[in-house]
């Protein structure tokens, strides 16, 4: 287990700046995603730490080692990609013995250890299965294996639920999430799915053209971002103007809708009403105000107002956070 | 039923006709190889084996069938190697003048075979190899490396380079990454590959009759028989080089075939 770092990392194509002077620090064992909207620079990052890229400037360092010249055999990462990229000629098995064939581990002991491996992501029983023969769910289980049962340094992951289904994807969050706990190892997880970051890592990286626009924890991203285009990426965001002329955000789980005239708020309509399950929201027109149409997300206990009810709208100032 | 447009009658009677032309020769050489007649007469007026007799009897067709088998092997198996390394190259890599390269290495495919002979003549009296049994497998070498290329190329771009990525990120150097992953999957291109190669250099005549001096292979010895005298036995080597090439691109068929898609992208271009 290792801790990462990068000190103003940049790769360009031309004059293009894929990784614009980036840094960040991961501490040993932790859980760390890449947010970023397709085209933002993640992969690109990712590769650069994986060793498959060279960055244009910039030092990179795993466990206090400058490995930014270091070729990739040398890394000694687990690395998974949205599409599998297991070997297809060999079983699930021989796929999980590879890491472990390279680095002259053999027989009786590297097969218990592939075993345990597969134990581990719930594939045992499988081992002699091709991957053809696998659904994607498993094979990325497979994947997952392989890159953790040589005991690597740092995991990198490039989007590795983005091919899977919603279900399918919120198990394999949970699962993910546990085994990095118990394994304890270093992660980077890239990916486009705010609610995938918000749920996964410990903090969240949001990118944006290949510059860093924040480095938190889930919360404090979601409810104290650090610009405008975080405030938008991360969830749906109400911006209220302020008294000083400041922008102020609101996320909808913080607007209270009532009826009307019995404890103040503002008057409002409500334009549509959408159910979520277990939340209702609320697509709201704020009357006699130049302020942006609001959302409201509230859980649905039974009864909802209807598009076209007149309703009460009010925050706390507490819930108001101005956008630098 | 609606009625064929003319336009498309058209059509399949030039493909027939086109079909036709294509196998007539075979259809009168190939009956011609089991004539008795010493006169190159069609239809052939019996059945003998005679000029197979001939042909194998005759030490100089041996001679000339062992030198070509030796140049084909030989030849086939360098050109495997350097198309597809080349191809390789050129497919994974980004570096200035890759297209220029890409162009030089497809050249003698474009260029007009006989262009292609008097430069390999020149170039090869210039180190000293023209005549030479090296000169020879090298010119054929270099005639088939665009073939391989061809087929290389498709199977390399074909091939998930992520699957490349995580084998080095996993601690497989470049080389056992080709060797111990992709070289596995990409098993039938590579046959057939080395099969065009092959049939590439074992019928190859032009290059031949310029630079291979005192050795004679199949194609080029065919061809100096026919100047001299029109002997049937001819119509014996020319049923058997059918027979090699048909046998040999059934299996590539065959084995592109069993490959499923990989077999279909080779197959569309
Ligand atoms: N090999 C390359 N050559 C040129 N441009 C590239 C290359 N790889 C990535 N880029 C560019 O860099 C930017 C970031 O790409 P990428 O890292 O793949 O983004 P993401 O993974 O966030 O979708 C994009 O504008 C992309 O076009
Ligand atoms: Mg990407």
């Amino acid at each position: 287990m290792s801790d990462i770092r990068l000190e103003g990392v940049s790769k360009r194509y031309g004059a293009v700046a894929a990784a614009d002077e980036v840094d960040l620090a991961v501490a040993q064992g932790e859980f760390v995603t890449i947010l970023g909207p397709s085209g933002s620079g993640k992969t690109t990052l990712l590769s650069l730490i994986a060793g498959l890229n060279r960055p244009t400037a910039g030092r990179i360092f795993i466990g206090g080692r400058d490995v930014t010249d270091a070729p990739a055999q040398q890394r000694n990462i687990g690395l998974v990609f949205q599409s599998y990229a297991l070997f297809p000629h060999m079983t699930v098995l021989e796929n999980v013995l590879f890491p472990l064939g390279v680095r002259g581990i053999g027989g009786a002991a590297a097969r218990t250890q592939a075993l345990d491996a597969l134990k581990l992501v719930r594939l045992d029983g499988l081992q002699d299965r091709r991957p053809s023969q696998l659904s994607g769910g498993q094979q990325q289980r497979v994947a997952l294996a392989r890159s953790i049962v040589f005991k690597p340094d740092i995991l990198l992951l490039d989007e590795p639920l983005g091919a899977l289904d919603r279900k399918l994807r919120e198990e394999l969050q949970v699962e993910l999430k546990q085994l990095q706990r118990s394994l304890g190892v270093t992660t980077l997880l890239v990916t486009h799915d705010q609610e995938e970051a918000l749920s996964l890592s410990d903090r969240i990286m949001v990118l944006d053209k290949g510059r860093t626009q924040q480095v938190a924890a889930p919360a404090e991203a979601y409810l104290r971002p650090a610009n405008r285009f975080v405030a938008e990426f991360l969830g749906i965001a109400n911006f209220v103007g302020l008294a000083d002329g400041r922008t102020g955000l609101v996320r909808p789980e913080r607007v209270r809708v009532g009826p009307t005239g019995i404890n103040g708020g503002r008057p409002a309509r409500v334009v549509e009403t959408i159910y979520l399950g277990q939340m209702v929201r609320y697509h709201l027109a704020l009357q006699g105000g130049e302020d942006s149409p609001v959302v409201a997300a509230l859980p649905f206990v039974g009864k909802a107002f209807a598009a076209g009810d007149e309703v009460a709208v009010s925050w706390d100032t507490a819930d108001i956070w101005p956008v630098p | 039923m609606t009625s064929t447009p003319w336009s498309r009658r058209l059509l399949a009677a030039a493909g027939i006709f086109g079909l036709v032309f294509l196998t007539v020769p075979l259809l009168i050489v190939i009956p011609m190889s089991f004539s008795p007649a010493r006169a190159l007469t069609f239809p052939p007026p019996g059945f003998s084996l005679r000029w197979y007799q001939a042909l194998f009897g005759d030490p100089r067709w041996m001679e000339a069938m062992s030198t070509s088998t030796i140049v084909a092997v030989l030849s086939s198996v360098a050109a495997l190697v350097l198309g597809s390394l080349a191809a390789y190259g050129l497919r994974r890599g980004s570096f200035a003048g890759r297209d220029w390269a890409e162009g030089n290495f497809m050249s003698p495919l474009i260029v007009p075979t006989i262009i292609v002979a008097i430069a390999l003549y020149l170039s090869l009296a210039k180190v000293g190899l023209l005549g030479s049994f090296v000169g020879l497998v090298a010119a054929h070498t270099v005639l088939n490396v665009p073939l391989v290329m061809m087929v290389m190329g498709v199977a390399v771009r074909d091939f998930d380079l992520r699957i490349e990525q995580v084998a080095w990120s996993l601690g497989a150097s470049w080389s056992y990454t080709v060797i111990k992953v992709m070289l596995p999957n990409l098993a039938p291109s590579v046959f057939a590959a080395w099969i065009f190669a092959f049939i590439g250099s074992f019928d190859e005549v032009i290059v031949t009759s310029f630079i291979a001096g005192k050795y004679e292979t199949v194609p080029k010895k065919m061809f100096n028989e026919l100047i001299l005298e029109v002997n049937p036995t001819i119509t014996a080597v020319a049923t058997l080089l059918i027979a090699v090439t048909v046998l040999a691109l059934a299996a590539v068929t065959l084995v592109l075939g069993r490959a499923g898609k990989l077999g279909q992208t080779l197959v569309e271009r």
